[in-house]
């Protein structure tokens, strides 16, 4: 039986469930809601999250521990000579045998191979069966223990609301446990890159030439200057935000104080429209618009713009994050309380003073947010800066010239023909980490200002 | 119905306002005069505020808003097109039902009427003009100590009271209150009219309210509206003591509204 089959009917039993744990409530308080404790569908889904949760938890625990039983199973019976071989080699004859026995060709593979993969599968088959058994008895005992604790002065109501808590506790503690693990599995990466590179040769390295060596060869070779690649980030990011705040904010402001509600009820639909365009388009834009015009513009006066350069992807990506700081800015203004625009025109203030001594303080806070959530999508764009930035690691202030930034160096990094021990690879994790803590500092010091400015505005 | 004492700050006559197509003033003829308290009376959404707000101009900031009629300021149109809106609103101050500090310190809510009025020049200048008004407004004692606090910190009645202070603070020649006692506690209504009393000498004062024990005390004018009519006008006294109208009585004996 699939597990798909499975799981509808675990889904079909919850819904029975929940059918005859109403049904039991009815008849034992005979119809009078006054004599339960709680409303009489509160019977029903405690009995049905019951059986829910012991059929799904049986079920959950069996796949998590058959893949390992088996392959235990599997390892003991290999031939004497591979199970106490080298570890890489047990692996690969493991492996040959999962891939025998899911593709169900022999071709090439080991005659044990084959003869194990046969095994795997029928240890595969009855464990499916046993789990389906052991599933449907659960939901079974489960069923009987809370039907019979359906009478009417039973909790119902509380027992539900404990679980629909502790529900909401996994999926809460789901996120952040997987920040965690996202952050354990780079930081073990990064510190194997160190114990390859010394850490002073990445941060204070000027040059970033992470020559490919060829597989297997190991140790060092090239140089991992990050300063270069974190400055190619640092600089468009500036260049993109002095795009994207002054045009965002402006908009924001005319959008919430000028503009009337028809143009507004058209303006910021489309204004948002601009941040569902993938960044590849933008991508294709700066490439094939936006760089040649600035080249040619640029030769016209003089300037020696290259096709790809800083400015190009500054001046893409500030337009793809105006959407971010003007919506969430107009948002932020919408919201300041009328009651102080009223005072500030009633001392006689002009609309331009009000704005800028009254609204525009009160909105600080979020305007700030709105502009930090930008710089974290700035720094994590990758899309556009390949296409209008180029790739080449330079360390340079001209804007006109070919930079680089961090995340277009982790993929091209990733994506190299390399083995995943060599410093050329594992440099991406670093670098993944170096921005990661970039944009943790960034946040909390965000988080600090909103704050700071809450105390002082609420 | 046009009173016939004093000296006549704003003449406006046959005032109507619409919202949209809905007429919410409906052709008032009502002097104020100077150094006098007027109390505008009258029950709920009757239009009150919508009158109040004629004269300083804030209905301009209602887009549905539609004012007809002649609104004199010392004998000068204030819808007149050469009439400045933001000069206006220096001469005739307003303070709202709900206290409404600017999420600043207590000296820069006094002091923004100053500032972009450019009624001082120097800090020290600046200094005295929120010393005064602060002083004006009764709020200096309790908050001389702790200028740059944020206002928004005070007390509701503190906080009613420093908006009064920034209105004073421009120097207006009239000072129009929205129902601002509404919000407060016995003691800090007692407070503000002791404060409004004050204020008489040297302002016009126009107040909305619901009290009608408030209008008897601080008021020296009564003007009743009814459903965008101004119904009776006249001394306080004589309003309260002897209206002519039946509605009048009828309302300030609270039988109905
Ligand atoms: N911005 C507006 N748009 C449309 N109609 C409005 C607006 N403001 C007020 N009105 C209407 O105008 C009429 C008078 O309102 P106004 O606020 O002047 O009443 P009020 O006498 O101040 O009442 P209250 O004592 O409740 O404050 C009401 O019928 C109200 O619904
Ligand atoms: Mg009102």
């Amino acid at each position: 039986m699939s597990v798909t089959l499975l799981i509808l009917i675990i889904l079909g039993a919850v819904t029975a469930a929940y059918v005859a744990g109403l049904a039991r409530v009815r008849a034992v308080s005979g119809g009078n809601a006054r004599v339960l404790h709680s409303r009489p569908s509160y019977y029903g889904t405690y009995v049905a999250l019951v059986v829910a949760l012991a059929a799904f938890s049986v079920m959950a625990v069996w796949l998590i521990a058959q893949g390992p039983v088996i392959m235990g199973h599997i390892t003991d019976l290999l031939p004497a000579d591979v199970r106490n071989g080298d570890p890489s080699m047990r692996e690969l004859a493991l492996a040959q045998v999962v891939n025998v026995a899911q593709s169900g060709s022999a071709f090439g593979a080991e005659p044990y191979a084959v003869k194990l993969a046969a095994t795997y599968n029928s240890m595969l088959a009855s464990s499916r069966l046993y789990m389906t058994i052991a599933v449907l008895l659960a939901a079974l005992v489960a069923f009987a223990l809370a039907y019979r604790q359906v009478r009417p002065q039973a909790r119902a109501r509380n027992w539900v609301e404990a679980v629909v808590k502790a529900l909401l506790i996994i999926c809460s503690s789901i996120a952040v446990l997987t920040t965690v693990g996202i952050v354990l599995s780079m930081l073990f990466q990064t510190i194997h890159f160190f114990s390859l590179v010394p850490p002073e040769n990445f941060f204070f390295g000027l040059v970033w030439d992470p020559r490919f060596a060829a597989a297997g060869s190991g140790g060092e070779t090239g140089q991992f200057g990050l300063i270069p690649v974190l400055w190619g980030t640092v600089f468009i990011t500036i260049l993109a935000m002095m795009v994207s705040v002054p045009v965002g904010l402006m908009s924001a402001i005319y959008l919430a104080e000028y503009a009337g509600p028809r143009f507004r009820g058209i303006a910021k639909p489309i204004l948002e429209i601009l941040a569902g365009i993938p960044t590849v388009v933008y991508g294709f834009f700066a490439l094939i618009t936006v760089g040649p015009f600035l080249r040619d513009g640029g030769a016209l006066i003089g300037l020696d713009i290259d096709a790809r350069s800083a400015l190009t992807a500054g001046l893409v990506m500030g337009i793809m994050i105006i959407p971010f700081v003007s919506s969430l800015s107009d948002d932020v203004i919408n919201a300041v309380p009328q009651s102080l625009r009223d005072g500030s025109y009633g001392l006689g203030a002009t609309k331009s003073e009000t704005i800028r001594r009254v609204i525009l303080p009160a909105a600080l806070p979020g305007i700030v947010g709105s502009i930090i959530l930008a710089v974290s999508r700035a720094v994590g764009e990758t899309m556009i800066v390949v296409m209008a930035a180029g790739v080449a690691a330079n360390l340079t202030a001209n804007p006109f010239q070919a930079v680089t930034t961090v995340t277009v160096k982790i993929v091209s990094q990733l994506t190299g023909d390399q083995e995943f021990t060599s410093p050329q690879t594992l440099v991406a994790f670093a670098l993944g980490m170096t921005l990661f803590v970039i944009t943790l500092i960034l946040n909390v010091y965000a988080l600090h200002i909103v704050r700071k400015y809450r105390e002082q505005y609420d | 119905m046009i009173a016939d004492t004093g000296n006549v700050k704003f003449t406006t006559r046959d005032v109507h306002v619409f919202y949209g197509a809905k007429e919410a003033i409906k052709g008032v003829d009502l002097d104020i005069n100077n150094n006098e308290v007027t109390a505008l009376i009258g029950p709920s959404g009757c239009g009150k505020s919508t009158y109040l707000r004629c004269l300083n101009r804030m209905n301009d900031t209602v887009d549905s808003a539609r004012v007809t009629g002649t609104i004199e300021l010392d004998g000068v149109d204030i819808y007149d097109r050469s009439v400045d809106v933001v000069q206006l609103r220096a001469r005739v101050g307003m303070v709202f039902q709900k206290p409404n500090p600017f999420p600043k310190s207590i000296y820069e809510n006094v002091a923004y009427g100053p500032r972009i009025h450019g009624l001082a020049t120097k800090k020290s200048e600046l200094d005295e003009v929120v010393e005064t008004s602060l002083r004006k407004a009764g709020l200096w004692n309790e908050v001389n100590d702790r200028l740059d606090t944020q206002g928004t910190a005070l007390s509701g009645g503190q906080q009613q009271r420093l908006c009064i202070a920034r209105a004073i603070a421009v120097s207006p020649e009239v000072i129009l209150m929205d129902e601002p006692c509404s919000a407060l506690d016995p003691i800090a209504t007692a407070r503000v009219e002791e404060l409004i009393d004050e204020l008489r000498e040297n302002y016009a004062i126009v107040i909305v309210t619901h009290s009608m024990q408030q209008a008897a005390r601080v008021s020296q004018k009564t003007a009743f509206f009814h459903l965008g009519d101004l119904v009776e006008y006249g001394d306080t006294e004589d309003i309260f003591t002897n209206p002519r109208e039946e509605r009048t009585r009828d309302y300030i004996t609270g039988r109905f509204g």
